[in-house]
């Protein structure tokens, strides 16, 4: 790599859908001579039909939305990642946002911040993303910049300062006043490629001028020196404030705004100047493992490249030639011919080709050093692994996989669907350890499973889309969970002499409920009236026993099983009978042990606009939730609650329609907790009429 | 169950102060706990809480500091500490039944204002989803204009039949008035009925009745142990 690490970017672009992220992207590799020709996004009847990016990229052939694309501008390289556009938090979701070290957010001059722009925004917000902002569409009718900024600041709370100011808008839209340097900006050519800077036009002078002044207001809090300059009414050179504005983009207490039009070829090279300029570079981010050894301590990675290399695979794709793995180095190198560990399950990888996506191709190149983004070919490998070097027993994203609470029967409409499933399912299991798999014993269906219904349905779209996978989905079913509450005894024998060999065994014991682990089994036999051979044969039993728990058959966690006492036979007694008897003696125990339905409780966050808090908590209120409680954060607003997953099915359709579709939610598990009554009892009366209809 | 429940009311970090009777404030009483930065306002405030919650009231805890978490939290590592030699599981069971009578509120701090909160307190009680008999206030900012929303919250507190309890922060410079009042409450002292001041002293902190306290005062002093900030058994 030819450039030093201050002059890399790894950035991502967000937006919400129509406010032209394809186009935006589409210039820039223009405008970086990664592309040659520009083609619009709108269809050839010139209707406006929007045409989906994902078709483009088909007509194109060409990749704009891989997973990283990368460009050069002024001598700075950017690597363009791709960040997922849905809003549930999925693991994939969190990889994605902590490859990035900075953001573009795109914003429509019309439209201004939208429900997306707000989801986005608090994406970046919980990962620290600096970002800057694009107000595009100023061609548009309607447009009106200022507006979106206020918006910025009221909606998303941000500190938004312009650093242009529009020349024209609507039809009239011709270039843009760039404050710092206070010229004006003028894109000509046939597409816009002419960069040519004039003085700013006499009735801008004025406007210029104050919001220039408001912008070094703004700057001078993140710099001593500016301050100074303009307390002893010194000359304020370009530099100060673009060190100063940058200083308060990093810790994200600044959000710069361009403006332009991407689709008419305005202001997308001032905006990657500003990216080359505002956003950070790897060095500024501080990024942290965490070590296996020492019980997931947190790590700060140096990125330097004489330490152990340290990197994550975030995306995983199926070219041509098989499975291509995007990694982002944090410390040290990786060279072709260097072995690898990946950490998850400690196999060495021998490293073959080592590849750089550009936007049509890809390079072969022979070292990715920290801080820069690659490709590997022929690795085995999940999304989300670490690779590290051997010795090393780092890595990137906690091992804790929490267990799926919620599954969904999915059913092939035609036999090539069902190939495309399960190519599809193959792929989403490896990407992301949440969403699971497997085929029912009784019923022969797939199913699926996952952290919420969201998550499910997301993954269902995508087998559409991407796999052209025909699927059909039963109901959504929570994952409910048996388990005792007291202390009982068993003493059961299994005996069968019915001609033939017979069968005998007796087990006896109790059994109690016990925290925070699944299973704990115990022996306390002594005197061998179980000989020893079959107490095997026992374990297994109630092992066999808890998969599917007596009383609703879910499974049964939290039980520990001691057995004290039983007899044998030196004929008739078998590991089979032992295990038969082990089976009678857990159902035995189980009854008298106050079996209890316990249900997946969601710690669900609703953000919604200060307006709308009373209907949410309403709306929480009603789904057997608890609200724990409200957290104003100026014009938005945070309802934190407990509610069972069962409630919440459907519920992000009702929340939209109760708050004109400003709010939104996340959910994950928060614990199991015993199910009421009346629930119990419900349930126990769809499992008896299930059982009938079997 | 219940005898967990008994024991701990008796535990009652107030019955020291003499108003082991009944609740000490009626509708429409403000209660104080002052101190300076770090002492343990939070914790007390959180004790006189959870002892409110534990006689099945319901609780409001509003803070314009910190966020959800953290209070719940403190919550959390109070009623820890108090339920630390009974079994777990009955504590465990007791806490979430608890859990639904407590509700945290979290303002701005410039966010925050009586009209506001009057606007949610009304909404929680229409929706039929929370209506506290006890409010807590941690970290109001007692300045100039504090005496105007303090006689608006006074005035709520009457209508909505609930008592608030406020944590104030002191200053090391800050000069104290007649009976140890610190300034800045000096002017709206008369709104409370009952003013308590954490003071540390050497490894222990001293509970101090500035006003309401009880007439005689043999009682003995009274300390708050800094490692679990819970009022200490007086031996």
């Amino acid at each position: 790599m030819k450039n030093a690490i201050n002059k890399v970017r790894n950035i991502g672009i967000s937006a919400h859908i129509d406010s032209g992220k394809t186009t935006l992207t589409e210039r820039i590799l223009f405008f970086t001579k990664r592309i040659h020709a520009m083609h619009d996004v709108k269809g050839k009847d010139g209707v406006g039909a929007t045409m989906d990016s994902m078709d483009l990229e088909k007509e194109r052939g060409i990749t704009i939305a891989s997973a990283a694309t990368y460009c050069e501008w002024l001598g700075h390289e950017i690597n363009i990642i791709d960040t997922p556009g849905h809003v549930d938090f999925t693991i994939e979701v969190e990889r994605s946002l902590r490859v990035l070290d900075g953001a573009i957010l795109v914003l429509c001059a019309v439209g201004g911040v939208q429900s997306q722009s707000i989801t986005v925004d608090q994406q970046m917000k919980r990962y620290k993303v600096p970002c800057i902002a694009f107000v595009n569409k100023c061609d548009r009718s309607g447009a009106n910049p200022f507006r979106v900024i206020d918006q910025l600041q009221e909606k998303l709370g941000h500190n938004a300062v312009p650093l242009q100011i529009p020349i024209g808008l609507e039809a009239a839209h011709q270039g843009v006043v760039d404050l710092v340097s206070m010229k004006a900006i003028y894109f000509a050519g046939a597409n816009g490629e002419n960069v040519r800077i004039e003085n700013i036009p006499q009735d801008l002078l004025r406007e210029a001028i104050q919001k220039r002044e408001e912008l070094i207001d703004a700057g001078s809090m993140f710099s001593d020196e500016l301050t100074e300059a303009v307390l002893e009414e010194q000359e304020i050179t370009e530099e100060m404030i673009i060190s100063a504005v940058r200083m308060g983009t990093l810790t994200r207490q600044i959000t710069p705004v361009f403006m332009g039009s991407a689709y008419k070829n305005k202001g997308v090279q001032p905006l990657l100047d500003a990216v080359t300029k505002l956003l950070p570079c790897p060095y500024d981010v501080k990024n942290e493992a965490l070590d296996m050894d020492n019980d997931e301590t947190p790590v700060t990675l140096s990125g330097e490249l004489e330490k152990p290399f340290v990197a994550l695979a975030f995306k995983l794709e199926e070219g041509q030639y098989g499975q291509l793995t995007y990694i982002r180095v944090y410390q040290g190198s990786l060279s072709k011919g260097d072995t690898i560990v990946n950490s998850r399950n400690g196999k060495k990888i021998k490293v073959g080709r080592v590849v750089r996506m550009h936007a049509d191709q890809m390079e072969d190149i022979e070292t990715i050093p920290a801080g820069y983004i690659g490709a590997l070919f022929g690795i085995d490998c999940a999304s989300g692994d670490t690779f590290v070097s051997p010795g090393l027993n780092l890595t990137m994203t906690s091992m804790f996989v929490p267990d799926p609470v919620i599954s969904l029967a999915i059913i092939p409409n035609d036999n090539k669907s069902q190939i495309n499933m399960s190519k599809a399912l193959n792929r989403f299991s490896k990407e992301d350890p949440t969403f699971r798999t497997y085929v029912d014993d009784e019923t022969k269906e797939t199913i699926i499973q996952g952290m919420g219904e969201l998550h499910l349905e997301v993954y269902v779209e995508r087998m559409h889309r991407e796999y052209t996978a025909d699927v059909t989905t039963g109901q959504p079913r929570v994952a409910y969970r048996e388990t005792i509450t007291r202390k009982a005894e068993f003493d059961y024998t299994h005996k069968k002499q019915t001609g033939g060999a017979g069968q005998y065994g007796r087990v006896a014991g109790y059994m109690e409920p016990v925290n925070g682990t699944k299973f704990v089994f115990e022996n306390k036999i002594v005197g061998g009236n179980i000989p020893t051979q079959f107490i095997a044969s026992c374990e297994k039993g109630f092992r066999q026993s808890i998969v599917k728990g007596p009383k609703m058959e879910f499974p049964v966690t939290g039980i520990k099983v001691v057995i004290n006492d039983g007899a044998s036979h030196p004929v008739d007694s078998s590991e089979m009978a032992f295990v038969a008897a082990a089976r009678g003696a857990f159902r035995e125990g189980y009854y008298k042990a106050g079996p209890v339905i316990h249900e997946p409780i969601m710690k669900v966050a609703v953000e919604t606009p200060s307006e709308f808090q009373g209907a949410v908590m309403g709306l929480l209120n009603q789904r057997r939730g608890i609200i724990v409680g409200s957290q104003d954060e100026g014009p938005l607003c945070v309802v934190e609650a407990q509610v069972p997953l069962a409630e919440m099915f459907g519920f992000s359709t009702v929340l939209r329609s109760s708050t004109q579709g400003r709010a939104q939610f996340t959910m994950e598990l928060n614990s199991y907790k015993q199910v009421p009554k009346s629930i119990a009892e419900e349930l126990a009366k769809t499992a008896e009429k299930e059982k009938k209809g079997k | 169950m219940m005898m967990l429940k008994k024991e701990l009311i008796l535990k009652n970090p107030l019955r020291f102060i003499g108003k082991e009777t009944q609740d000490i404030l009626s509708e429409g009483g403000f209660g104080a706990v002052l101190a300076r930065a770090g002492v343990g306002k939070t914790a007390l405030l959180v004790q006189l809480a959870l002892h409110t919650l534990l006689k099945g009231k319901y609780v409001l805890h509003i803070s314009l500091d910190d966020p959800v978490n953290k209070i719940s939290l403190w919550y959390k590592e109070v009623f820890r500490h108090l339920t630390q030699s009974y079994d777990a599981k009955n504590t465990n069971k007791l806490w979430e039944d608890l859990l639904p009578h407590r509700f945290i509120m979290t303002f701005k701090v410039e966010g925050f204002s009586v009209p506001k909160l009057e606007e949610r307190l009304t909404d929680l009680k229409e929706q039929n989803i929370f209506s506290p008999q006890m409010v807590l206030i941690d970290g109001f900012h007692f300045n100039d204009t504090a005496r105007t929303s303090l006689s608006d919250l006074k005035r709520l507190a009457k209508n909505h039949s609930l008592h608030v309890w406020f944590s104030v922060k002191t200053y090391r410079h800050e000069k104290s008035g007649p009976g140890g009042m610190p300034s800045s409450l000096l002017d709206v002292s008369d709104l409370f009925d009952i003013v308590i001041q954490l003071q540390p002293e050497g490894k222990k902190i001293h509970v101090m009745t500035l006003k309401g306290g009880p007439a005689d005062s043999d009682r003995p002093a009274l300390f708050l142990d800094p490692a679990t900030m819970l009022v200490k058994d007086i031996i």
